[in-house]
Order: C-alpha cells, then sequence, then structure tokens
C-alpha cells in the first residue's frame, strides 16, 4: 500500500512538473517517464519508491536536453536582424552581437551546474527521495534563469539596436474585457471537478470514521489532502497567468492582443487539464483503498495506461499549440512601451516594495524585479509555506 | 473595446482613461451593465499608479456613467442624463464653440467640423 501510495504521489508530482515544464514544451518528460513506468509493470519489475525516483530524474535529464535545444536558437527566432525583441544593426553577429550571443548561450547551463553538485550529494548521502524535491526546484531555476538571461542579453544588445526602434512607442493600446478568474471559468467543468471530489472526501471520511483505529491517517489523507492543495496551486497559477500584462502598441494592437490572449488560454486551459487529472487522482483514491491488493494492481496499472495515453496525445497538442502561438507573436513586431511609473528606476533589486505599483513583477534597470507589495506575492508566499507545512506534517507523522 | 492612451496627449493619464470610456459608451460598444476591468488590472496592463485609474473611475462615477459596486466592480450605467440639466451639458459645446469662433472659422465651417465629428464619435473613428 505504501508504494501505491507513493507511485500515485508520483503522478501528482509529474503532473506538476508537467505543468512548469510544459510552459517551454518539455511534456515529453511525463510521457517518456509513464512510458517507462508501464514498461515496468507490464515486465513485472516491481519497483520501489527509490527507483521511481531515479527514473524520473534521469528522464528529467534527457529532456532537459530537447529544451536546450530550444533556447539556444530563441534568439534568431525573427531572423538575423534580431535579437530576441531587439532589431540590432546590421553585422551586429559579426561584432559584439557574437559575444552576447555566446554569453546567453553559456548562462543557460546554469541550472546544471547547481544540479550536478546537489545530485551528487543526494546520491551520495543516499537521500534519494530528495530527487523529486530536486526537480521540482529545477524547474522553477531554468525558467528563473532563462527569465532573466533573455533580458540580460537584450539589454547588452540594446545599445547596438536601430536607434528608431528603441524609443518607445507614443500610444498604447488596452483591452477593456475583465480579465476576472469568473471570466475565464467554465462552470460545467468546475462542477465536474468539485462533485467527485466533495463525494470522494465524503467517503474516505466514512470509510476512516468506521473504524478509526485500523486504519492510518496519513494514509487515507494526505494524498485527497494533497490533490486539493494542488488544485488551489494551480487556481493560484490562474489568476497569476490573468494578471499577465497585456498593453499593446497602438499601431499593431490587434496582432499584439489577439497574440497574448489565445497564449493566456492556451496556459488556463492546461491549469485546467492538470486540475482535472489531479481530481481524477482523488477520485481514484478511494477506490484502491477499498480493493484487494490484486484489484489495486491492476487498477494502477490501467491508470498508467491512461495517464500514458492522455500524456501521448496532450504532448502533440501541446506541440502544435506551442508552433501555433510563436507563429502567431512572430506576426507582432516588438516595440517598447512607455514606462510611466519609471519601473526601472523604483526596481533595482531582484524583489522590491512598492505599493504604488500594481503589477507583480516590475521590469527594473537589472531585470525583473518581483513586488512584495503585490496581494498576488503574499499568496504566493503563503502557498508555499503551507506547502512545506503540509509536507513537514506528514514526514513528521501528523 | 480597445482603450488608447497617447504620451503625446496633453491630457492627463487619469482623464484619457475617463474620456476614452466616455467615447466607447458614445459609441454604444460598451452598453448598460457591461462590466468594466477592475481598476488593478488597468492599472498594471497600463503602468501607473492605481490612483490614476481609481481617479478615472470616480469621475466616471460622478457623472453617472458607472456605478461601483464594492468587492464586485465596476459596471455601466444606464444612459439617462435626469441628473444633468441641459444647460449643464451645453456648457463644453458652447465653451468649444467659442473657442473656434475666436479661432477664426466660419459658423458653416463650424456645422460641417461639428457633424463630421459626431460621425466620428457615432461610429469610433
Amino acid at each position: 500500500m505504501r508504494i501505491a501510495l507513493y507511485s500515485v504521489i508520483f503522478h501528482v508530482f509529474s503532473w506538476l512538473a508537467h505543468f512548469v515544464q510544459s510552459f517551454r514544451a518539455e511534456n515529453w518528460l511525463t510521457t517518456s517517464f509513464f512510458w517507462l513506468q508501464s514498461l515496468a509493470w507490464k515486465s513485472g519489475i516491481q519497483l520501489d519508491v527509490t527507483g521511481f525516483a531515479v527514473i524520473f530524474y534521469a528522464v528529467f535529464w534527457l529532456v532537459r536536453i530537447r529544451g536546450c535545444f530550444r533556447r539556444w536558437r530563441q534568439p534568431l527566432l525573427r531572423g538575423p536582424e534580431w535579437f530576441f525583441s531587439v532589431h540590432v544593426r546590421p553585422g551586429f553577429y559579426d561584432g559584439p552581437g557574437r559575444r552576447i550571443l555566446h554569453r546567453y548561450w553559456m548562462r543557460m547551463f546554469i541550472p546544471f551546474a547547481l544540479d550536478i553538485p546537489a545530485a551528487i550529494a543526494i546520491f551520495l548521502t543516499g537521500r534519494i527521495l530528495l530527487l523529486n524535491w530536486l526537480i521540482m526546484a529545477l524547474c522553477a531555476v531554468i525558467h528563473i534563469n532563462h527569465v532573466f538571461s533573455v533580458d540580460l542579453a537584450e539589454r547588452q544588445a540594446r545599445r547596438f539596436a536601430v536607434a528608431e526602434t528603441e524609443r518607445p512607442v507614443t500610444s498604447v493600446t488596452l483591452s477593456l474585457q475583465p480579465r476576472r478568474l469568473r471570466d475565464y471559468t467554465n462552470s460545467r467543468f468546475e462542477w465536474a471537478i468539485a462533485v467527485p471530489s466533495l463525494l470522494a472526501l465524503a467517503w474516505l471520511v466514512g470509510y476512516y470514521f468506521s473504524a478509526p483505529a485500523h486504519h492510518n491517517l496519513r494514509l487515507v489523507f494526505f494524498l485527497p489532502l494533497y490533490c486539493l492543495y494542488m488544485q488551489l496551486g494551480m487556481l493560484y497559477v490562474k489568476r497569476l497567468i490573468l494578471a499577465w500584462r497585456t498593453p499593446a502598441p497602438q499601431s499593431q494592437a490587434a496582432e499584439f492582443l489577439e497574440a497574448r490572449e489565445k497564449a493566456r488560454k492556451f496556459y488556463l486551459l492546461q491549469c485546467d487539464l492538470c486540475r482535472a487529472m489531479v481530481t481524477v487522482q482523488l477520485v481514484l483514491w478511494p477506490f484502491l483503498m477499498n480493493s484487494s491488493e490484486a484489484a489495486r494492481d491492476g487498477i494502477i496499472r490501467n491508470w498508467f495506461s491512461a495517464i500514458l495515453l492522455f500524456a501521448l496525445i496532450s504532448g502533440v497538442w501541446v506541440e502544435i499549440k506551442r508552433k501555433q502561438l510563436v507563429k502567431l507573436s512572430l506576426r507582432a513586431r516588438p516595440a517598447r512601451l512607455p514606462d510611466f511609473l519609471g519601473e526601472r528606476e523604483i526596481a533595482r533589486w531582484p524583489v522590491c516594495y512598492q505599493p504604488s505599483a500594481p503589477m507583480l513583477m516590475l521590469r527594473g534597470a537589472y531585470g525583473y524585479s518581483l513586488n512584495l507589495a503585490n496581494s498576488l506575492a503574499y499568496i504566493g508566499a503563503a502557498y508555499l509555506a503551507g506547502f512545506i507545512a503540509l509536507f513537514t506534517l506528514v514526514h513528521s507523522g501528523l | 473595446m480597445l482603450l488608447t492612451i497617447d504620451t503625446r496627449d496633453p491630457r492627463p493619464i487619469y482623464q484619457q482613461v475617463a474620456d476614452g470610456i466616455k467615447e466607447l459608451l458614445a459609441r454604444r460598444e460598451l452598453t448598460e451593465g457591461a462590466a468594466l476591468p477592475p481598476v488593478r488590472q488597468l492599472a498594471a496592463d497600463l503602468g501607473v499608479n492605481l490612483n490614476t485609474i481609481a481617479t478615472a473611475y470616480r469621475e466616471l462615477q460622478k457623472d453617472g456613467l458607472i456605478f461601483i459596486r464594492h468587492g464586485s466592480g465596476s459596471v455601466v450605467a444606464s444612459r439617462k442624463i435626469a441628473e444633468r440639466t441641459q444647460n449643464e451639458l451645453l456648457r463644453p459645446l458652447r465653451t468649444a464653440l467659442t473657442e473656434l469662433i475666436l479661432a477664426g472659422l466660419s459658423p458653416s465651417k463650424i456645422i460641417s467640423m461639428v457633424t463630421h465629428e459626431l460621425g466620428a464619435v457615432g461610429k469610433g473613428k
């Protein structure tokens, strides 16, 4: 039962990783992981919890290589006249641009430099389960490193940009369409998530209290609690996506707004897919609790197969959608927008406290800056603290 | 429903926001009961202080064009001019006409300009 518990927890982990990674097309991680898992089940290999962790980590490494290739090509996506969104002078790549580009490429490997010593330490100390946390941390580090690296490279390239393209546009267009969570919520989908979840929870409560002395509280309730916490996390991520700023230069407002809105809806749909998967896991839990050892294996095997199929289909779908979104965003020519708040002056560090600025992230003089005065920052910090508390409680035996 | 802010425009940003929303109302792109984006969303999108947008919304509320429901956002009010007398409404028109006459334009030219602008506001040009 312990292995079943951990294997399902791994699903949740892998789906979180899938979600984080899918922002940059590494969702093949999930596919490969489940493929390996299925292969192990079919071959009758009983992998223990550390075995899963090692496989997951190995697949994570392999899949990151693909991300590196994609990021490698990113500066030149718009053609040789551009470096990311900076319109550079002719000959840029023969002169200083070559150095800027090489430095950007080198910075791509920073996560590997952090990952390798950490992984060696984990293997040497034998605390293999920490690999899952390492993967989670790396998902964040890879993306943060990329965002800051692109920003730094663009700032360096701006010195060699075509002067007239560097002037901020004078007219900014905004959409007056409200972007509240309820404006992007499908009530049928929410009901489809809420009702089975509540029923599953009610069944588990009844199951536990029917013979509290014979049931392990942690075993019965940890996974459902974790799933609910993940649901909350996904709602928080949806709020972050909705808060994504959407100003556009007036000259190309339609292209900009269309590209941003399509990308926003795509990410929101991914969040909802993750929520659906978490709900299915929650609903499956009472079945696992109530079934015999033999039937339990069958349920998990079928679940793996279904997940594998779903991961394959969603992997292809995500790739197709991403290519469409890239094509759409390339239609809009990059433009500098006016800095009304003087963000470059007020945000000089990676974190800042600016109650006057309504944005979560400010684009300061030396890169992005997290505005700690924003309510989304408080919620995010509280969520992370709750996540750590939840795992600490479970780890210490409640 | 797009709102444009111009940095070369001498009007302050809050005034441009309020006037932009008024134009959308005049063109009936924003109809009665339509929800406006939350102050925070508009301020973040534009990258301005929250007070800038809040001031614009307050002005619209003062004119009876929107009503602000705390906790559930701002909504376009019904298009009644009950609280504003004809005299009040004519005042800005008189000011504008005076400026045009002082600028040396003939009455026929002014009428043609007014007709053109009226059409432009209606069509959203």
